[in-house]
């Protein structure tokens, strides 16, 4: 075979897998697999899990319906034609996808509300004073607009809108906040609409596993943006600081007072802060022992790829390094419990990117 | 000369049967030609026990309006007769689809009870149906089969119980024009429905060429189905609960697309056109009962124009639900 066919031929295989794999999270399949016309199959209602509908959008359960299709089954993933769909609520063991999995928090599960976010058809509300998000910040810029001037007291957490995370939060309507983005192309995460944003995390970019990090590797994982300027609202740990502004360093957010005394020494944990931007440098600094991705503790880049496996001083610390964003199975929501984080346990927790304090 | 007046008869035969099948109404008169066609049918009664002379009721709808072979549409008396129930797979059904599929599975048809037993999952309630929303001052009775005409039916007078009754005279009265006063004046005598005819009742229909509905038609299937028709059940708006029916096809975003007509994906008109148009106007045209359903029976659940297990968002379909969701077709 000639130079010039096999080029060509590697050319056409490059081009098909850059095609299948740049549609990747559009939905694909039958309409019925998700969508039910009229809430009626053979003269019944269409229930799903424990929601009851009519659900909006014609959808056969709502989010929850669909991506917390059976709570205490063991299956991560559920596959319904070509549709390929993450579970946020399922019992499998070892199979927590990245944004960890409400199972802990769900009422009827023996649920554990320090645990988790307390989603609206998942959970009952948060008792106060967690029934407003610690730290929120009214009216501060999001992507699209800004925060509602005030979170209502018995206003409860929602998958997505004005009171959620995903979708465009400056609709408060949760399905219409988030309408439409399923089907949108999303060959190009640029945070420009809902579909192209990070799971659909309105504004926010970065780089999708496309199996939520179930059996991701320290060289395939999720691909989270950070920034170490408090330039940018397009980090995933501004998402988190729209809701918990007094915890990131942002100048819309909290601002760096907020977090430290004089942007020296940590009064709180920073986040969107970068190995090389630590008081007294990189270089020689215990963060330098932490060399390969943990996906017990990520970290965040300026341009993620989800293929870093080499942590250095270009490394960002967020908010999801020691946090899961739907529940876990520790306190706050944390990924390791802090209660046995200690000097003695070198490689877990805190200690991942803390190596000096080991053994000390 | 002979020749010469022979030809201006022919002609005047022509202009006046043409004119006469104009109006809609059946001019044969060959009475026997429908009257008799099945034994009994002519049989006197004593005018005592029955209201009628002649022993009609149901039956003579679907006896008429039946066929023992696949064509539907048939010649009797010289007139042209749609076809509603085929003994064979019809070929090229008409706009209603055809009750043959509902003797083959429940799922795919009204159950008609000259045709097929009561449906055995809903056993004779409409599903979704709303006393309130049923129009008739008899309502629907799910004791009682569901008849072609009448109170439990979709054709003739619903607030007249019996099937005959409800439509009695309508083949014989004037037809002109559809307004919806008189069951004859009522798109195929479905009484207070408006609507342009197409005179092969849609048998070869083309975006030129095909019925024309306005949303008369939906008000009609909710008596029945009211549930579904209900802006407490489906919302008010996009997010929609239910599929909607009966709003306005949006004029913007992936609906705006859908520009050419689709006698396979019908939309409702607001005002009755006199003739059809194979042109669709996003936000002028409205989603109607029949853009997905078929009235009678067709070959797949629901009475759905296409098998909506087999359709598939962004996999290059093009037909079906993705007429008018057109950003899935991609």
């Amino acid at each position: 075979m000639s130079y010039k066919k096999t080029r060509l031929i590697y050319i056409i295989i490059l081009l098909f897998i850059i095609v299948c794999s740049s549609v990747n999270g559009q939905v694909k399949g039958r309409c019925k697999d998700c969508h039910t016309m009229h809430y009626s199959y053979e003269g019944e209602e269409v229930t799903y899990g424990n929601q009851k509908g009519p659900f909006p959008v014609l959808t056969k359960g709502g989010c929850i319906g669909c991506h917390g299709q059976n709570p205490s089954g063991t299956e991560n993933i559920v596959v319904i034609g070509k549709t390929r769909i993450p579970q946020v609520l399922h019992n499998m063991e070892n199979g927590d996808l990245a944004g960890g999995n409400f199972y802990y928090v769900a009422d009827g599960y023996n649920p554990d509300y320090t645990k988790g976010h307390n989603v609206k058809g998942i959970s009952l509300q948060e008792y106060p004073p967690k029934n407003v998000p610690p730290g929120f910040i009214g009216g501060i810029l999001i992507p699209g607009g800004t925060n509602p001037s005030y979170w209502p007291s018995t206003q409860q957490l929602s998958c997505a809108g004005t009171y959620g995370c995903h979708g465009n939060r400056t609709i408060e309507n949760p399905y219409k906040s988030i309408y439409g983005a399923h089907h949108e192309k999303d060959t190009i995460i640029d945070g420009e609409t809902v579909g192209k944003s990070y799971r659909f995390l309105f504004g926010i970019v970065g780089k999708e596993h496309e199996d939520w990090e179930y059996q991701a590797t320290n060289s395939n994982h999720n691909g989270y943006k950070g920034s170490n300027h408090y330039d940018s609202i397009n980090t995933i740990s501004y998402l988190c600081g729209e809701c918990h502004a007094k915890f990131h360093a942002h100048p819309n957010l909290g601002g760096i007072n907020a977090v430290s005394l004089n942007g020296i020494t940590w009064t709180g944990h920073p986040a969107d802060v970068g190995f090389d931007f630590v008081h007294g440098g990189f270089v020689g600094s215990e963060y330098q022992g932490y060399t390969t991705y943990n996906l017990e503790a990520p970290v965040a880049f300026e341009n993620p790829t989800g293929k870093e496996k080499i942590i250095d001083e270009n490394s960002i610390v967020m908010c999801l390094s020691c946090h899961k964003a739907h529940a876990s199975n520790y306190l706050h929501i944390l990924r390791w419990d802090y209660s046995k984080i200690s000097t003695e346990t070198p490689g877990q927790g805190c200690l991942i990117c803390h190596t000096k304090k080991v053994g000390k | 000369m002979k020749g010469f007046y022979l030809l201006i008869c022919c002609i005047l035969v022509m202009f006046l049967s043409l004119n006469l099948k104009s109006e809609g109404a059946i001019v044969s008169d060959d009475c026997e030609a429908c009257h008799a066609i099945y034994p009994g049918m002519m049989e006197e009664v004593a005018l005592a026990k029955s209201k009628y002379k002649y022993l009609l009721d149901d039956s003579l709808c679907v006896d008429c309006h039946s066929s023992s072979d696949n064509a539907t549409i048939k010649i009797l008396g010289g007139i042209k007769v749609p076809i509603v129930h085929n003994t064979l797979p019809p070929v090229k059904q008409l706009a209603g689809g055809n009750f043959y599929y509902v003797t083959k599975d429940d799922r795919k048809g009204h159950n008609l009870g000259r045709i097929v037993s009561m449906d055995k999952k809903f056993k004779g309630f409409p599903p979704g149906y709303d006393r309130k929303a049923d129009l008739s001052t008899i309502g629907y009775n799910p004791e009682k089969p569901l008849t072609c005409s009448g109170s439990n039916g979709c054709h003739g007078n619903r607030n007249v119980a019996n099937p005959f009754e409800a439509i009695r005279g309508s083949h014989h009265a004037k037809d002109k024009p559809i307004d919806g006063t008189t069951t004859a004046k009522s798109y195929r005598f479905l009484k207070g429905v408006k609507g342009y005819e197409d005179d092969e009742w849609n048998q070869n229909a083309s975006a030129k060429k095909h019925n024309e509905y306005t949303s008369d038609i939906d008000k009609l299937c909710a008596n029945c189905h009211g549930k579904f028709y209900k802006k407490d059940f489906t919302g008010e708006q996009s997010p929609w609960f239910a599929h909607p029916t009966d709003i306005f096809l949006p004029d913007k975003g992936e609906y705006a697309k859908y520009l050419k007509y689709d006698p396979d994906v019908p939309v409702a008109r607001q005002k009755v056109f006199s003739s059809p148009s194979e042109e669709v106007k996003p936000g002028e045209d409205k989603v109607t009962c029949l853009s997905c359903h078929v009235a009678h029976g067709s070959q797949y659940d629901s009475l759905l124009r296409w098998d909506y297990d087999n359709i598939y968002a962004h996999e290059g379909n093009k037909k079906g639900c993705l007429m008018c969701h057109t950003r899935k077709q991609d």
